[in-house]
């Protein structure tokens, strides 16, 4: 019984990082209506920005998280302006498939460049109290995966009054909804689209920086945290931000389940195989009302 | 007659030469040209160069005539070398199993066709990718140890006939292509790309265009795939199915001009020898001069190089327009009939 | 009095398909212009170039002596010329109230948000009444009221309203109409496209008419009500048989 708590509350926890990792492509989905595939290169170099936190200046990897915001924010706003600025006046079809090719460019020119800066070693980061945690009845719970989770849900919550309650958040959704009447409306969409571009970023450089210390890092994964969050945006339903984050734990929980009871090796193309079925399936996703 | 309409009708009577003499020429060079230079690395370019062209090709036939973007091609490439590999390795006459090589990756592609083509535009790009992730996944749980040519294989290595074989293919995948844009399929197919609802109205039966190029499509990759297996002494078995080889065959439709016959060809070389030319000098960053290069072609050029060649058409002939006028206007007064 | 609004000459075309062909009209400041004319005579799409969703493809719009046609959509309603887009296209997920906020989302018109709020309650009851309701659950004579409360938070000094009986019932439809009359009264111009020519037509103080792209025809309202051609075309009144 233990172990199959202790195999649920991993997969919870992995499923929060996978979660947040969404969280960002979800939102620049629903308001700019594009797909970013650069989006897991904005994990990687969040994580990338926390390691040199943590091995240049001695950081804790939460606290790192002040500097890993800011920093990887201001690049969603820099590549808003240089690459994704250009796109702002397609629209539908043609506007998703230029941004899957413009994205998927950059994200190469991210990854080499990350590959030309850090070199492709694997880095991972330790905290002093990396090994310590709660034993509840017998059930591990590390220390930082429970801050992690907890972060999660703190971020999450306050994504969620930013955008329901708040002026510039009630903008942002109304830009979803319908851009030509909010700009009827004097809301400056191109700048709506910005801001929302580099809080996207900084949701991935949040799991980034989660990732250092719970997986590894390397210029290489990109991709893969890439297809993570689609897959996840995808069960959530691609209308759905907030649903991004039950998804997430959804996934991981299912992941973690597979790898325990079916296989280990092959726990990634089982959640490889869930996103396909779903998108063949119920493409709105399971998180939306039909 | 005045000169100016004189010179117009005589160039009219070469012009239709000019296509059919520049593919002459350019097929005499590739065959001649390795062959004087007689050099491994030349070889190599010129090899390349025309696996490049082949993967463009195939790519081109999904994403551009029909309109399907693909991110995962890689898994037809992937399956086109790991058949034809395993084939050969275990006895079969390399053409043979190349041929099975291209056909299972064909077939794969029209098994999981009907179900994935119910995914639309974006979607089914995501998708495709994903499957391509599958299949990489599982090959590497699978087959976690390099794959490296027998000694006798090794010692009897000809890079000339790799070359020739890439250089064979390439021609075939071009000559497909054309056949397909006049054959009596491809109104239906580029009708799919521009519309959809449209072309189903008009009685178009979608599915079964869409498995029509993603079938060829599928199969040229899968040949590529397997001239692939045929050239690398060792690789790992996943390696194949990495993503970079669906974005290489990708970039080289659109650099070239995604949706023609002739933009995959003129990609493949400009790609290809750009690429062989930055590694040589700066090995670290040619990767993200391609990113970059890729990145301005699809936001200002999304006709691709050849969209350079259209444009300067254009203004030479609005050129030869002026200058008639001119000529006519001179005439007109100075009085004519 | 001066040229408030003044459409110079103005073309627009979709891609290759032109759809409105050197149109020239104006609106004096304090007045009511109906623009009426058949189904798919380029209403909307002139409606859209002076609020500057539509690019042209020549001409000029003024207001006052500010050049519109050269600034985006977002800065033209901070000009204070704000359109109730046709067919409503409210924020339907945000309540009543969010909708109304964000329509004082210009500086000018978030200073005097709550002032405006009030003024808008007054005119629209029911609007108070529902204001944190979702705004795609409201009928839609009331998601209308919301489409010109919230074009009312802008503050704005010219209104242009594209259809705003389209799909109304008559007495909704009056009620809109009414509440029109009385803006104006307050001092706000108003430019309005309607496909009920005699609503519109006794509503407003003069009128253009556009037919296939271009103005056939303009005079006082009034005028236009008593004149045969437009009766037939556009208030359904057969000619008397020859006697």
């Amino acid at each position: 019984m233990s172990a199959f708590m202790q195999t649920l509350v991993w997969g919870i926890f992995a499923g929060a990082i996978y979660g947040i990792a969404a969280m960002g492509l979800a939102l620049v989905f629903g308001v700019l209506k594009i797909l970013n595939i650069a989006h897991g290169e904005l994990v990687m170099l969040g994580g990338y920005v926390g390691f040199w936190a943590f091995t240049a200046l001695g950081w804790d990897p939460f606290l790192a998280l002040i500097v890993v915001i800011p920093a990887i924010f201001i690049l969603g706003i820099i590549l808003d302006r240089i690459v994704y600025r250009n796109l702002n006046r397609l629209i539908g079809e043609d506007k998703i498939k230029n941004s899957l090719l413009v994205s998927f460019g950059l994200g190469l020119v991210l990854t080499n460049l990350a590959q030309w800066l850090f070199t492709g070693d694997e880095r991972s980061v330790q905290p002093s109290y990396a090994g310590q945690g709660l034993n509840v009845y017998g059930v591990l719970m590390p220390y930082t995966r429970l801050a992690t989770l907890g972060i999660v849900l703190v971020v999450t919550v306050a994504l969620h009054f930013f955008l329901r309650k708040t002026y510039p958040g009630k903008a942002i959704l109304a830009t979803a909804e319908d851009y030509e009447s909010a700009e009827l409306a004097g809301i400056n969409i191109n700048r709506v689209y910005m801001l929302t571009f580099a809080l996207s970023a900084a949701l991935a450089a949040i799991a980034g920086q989660f990732v250092t210390f719970t997986y590894a890092l390397a210029p290489s994964i990109g991709m893969y945290w890439t297809l993570k969050a689609m897959i996840v945006i995808v069960l959530a339903g691609t209308g759905s931000v907030l649903g991004a984050l039950p998804a997430g734990i959804l996934l991981g929980v299912v992941e973690a389940m597979s790898g325990a009871y079916l296989s280990q090796t092959y726990k990634e193309v089982v959640g490889l195989v869930i996103f396909l079925l779903v998108l063949i399936l119920r493409p709105q996703g399971l998180f939306v009302r039909k | 007659m005045t000169p100016a309409s004189r010179q117009s009708s005589l160039f009219k009577q070469y012009r239709r030469w000019l296509v059919p003499g520049a593919i002459v020429v350019i097929l005499i060079f590739a065959i001649v040209f390795p062959q004087q230079m007689a050099q491994d690395n030349i070889w190599n370019l010129f090899f390349l160069m025309s696996l490049g062209i082949a993967m463009g090709q195939s790519w081109n036939m999904l994403g551009g005539f029909a309109g399907q973007t693909s991110l995962g091609h890689a898994a037809f490439f992937g399956i086109g070398a790991l058949v034809t590999r395993t084939l050969w390795f275990h006895g079969t006459p390399f053409v043979l199993a190349f041929i099975v090589g291209g056909v299972a990756a064909g077939t794969f592609a029209l098994i999981i066709g009907a179900p994935t083509f119910r995914l639309r535009g974006a979607y089914f790009a995501i998708g495709t990718l994903a499957v391509a992730e599958v299949l990489r996944i599982t090959v590497a749980q699978n087959r976690p140890f390099i794959s490296t040519m027998p000694g006798d294989m090794i010692s009897s290595y000809n890079l000339p006939a790799r070359y020739w074989v890439a250089l064979a293919l390439a021609i075939a995948t071009t000559a497909a292509a054309y056949l397909l844009l006049r054959s009596r399929w491809s109104l239906g197919i580029l009708g799919v790309r521009e519309d959809e609802e449209a072309a189903q109205a008009s009685g178009v039966h979608v599915l079964r265009h869409k498995l029509l190029a993603l079938g060829l499509s599928a199969l040229f990759m899968g040949f590529a795939g397997a001239v692939f297996a045929y050239k690398q002494i060792s690789y790992y078995p996943e390696a194949p199915f990495f993503p970079t080889f669906t974005f290489e065959a990708l970039m080289i439709a659109y650099i070239g001009g995604v949706g023609t016959v002739i933009g995959p060809v003129i990609g493949g070389a400009f790609f290809v020898l750009v690429r062989e030319r930055l590694a040589a000098n700066l090995t670290d960053v040619h990767q993200v001069i391609f990113g970059v290069l890729f990145v301005l072609v699809v936001l200002l050029l999304p006709g691709g190089l050849l969209e350079i060649w259209d444009r300067s058409k254009r203004i030479m002939a609005k050129r030869q327009t002026k200058k008639l006028q001119a000529t006519r206007g001179a005439e007109d007064r100075e009085g004519g009939p | 009095m001066s040229d408030f609004l003044r459409i110079q000459d103005v073309s627009v075309a979709y891609g290759d398909i032109q759809a409105l062909w050197d149109v020239s009209l104006n609106v004096e400041e304090g007045e009511i212009v109906a623009l009426i004319g058949p189904n798919g005579a380029g209403k909307t799409t002139l409606m859209r170039a002076v609020a500057g969703l539509n690019p042209l493809r020549s001409g000029s719009i003024y207001l006052a002596d500010k050049a519109l046609h050269t600034l985006r959509a977002y800065q033209i309603a901070e000009q204070g010329v704000i359109l109730v887009p046709e067919g409503r296209r409210l924020f339907g997920g945000l309540t009543v109230l969010d909708n109304l906020e964000l329509g004082a989302y210009p500086k000018r018109a978030r200073q005097v948000r709550a002032d405006t709020l009030k003024l808008v309650y007054e005119l629209f009851p029911l609007l108070a009444d529902r204001r944190l309701q979702r705004a795609n659950t409201m009928s839609g004579g009331q998601q209308q009221m919301l489409a010109i409360g919230r074009a009312l938070m802008g503050v704005p000094r010219l209104l242009m309203l594209d259809e705003p009986s389209l799909g109304l019932g008559p007495l909704v439809v009056e009620s809109i109409f009414e509440t029109i009359k009385h803006m104006n009264e307050q001092g706000v111009t108003v430019f309005l496209v309607e496909q009920n020519a005699r609503q519109a037509l006794e509503l407003a103080n003069r009128a253009y008419i556009l037919e296939q792209g271009s103005i056939a025809g303009t005079g006082v309202a009034q005028d236009l009500l008593n004149d045969d051609r437009v009766q037939q075309a556009y208030l359904g009144i057969c000619p008397a048989p020859e006697a």
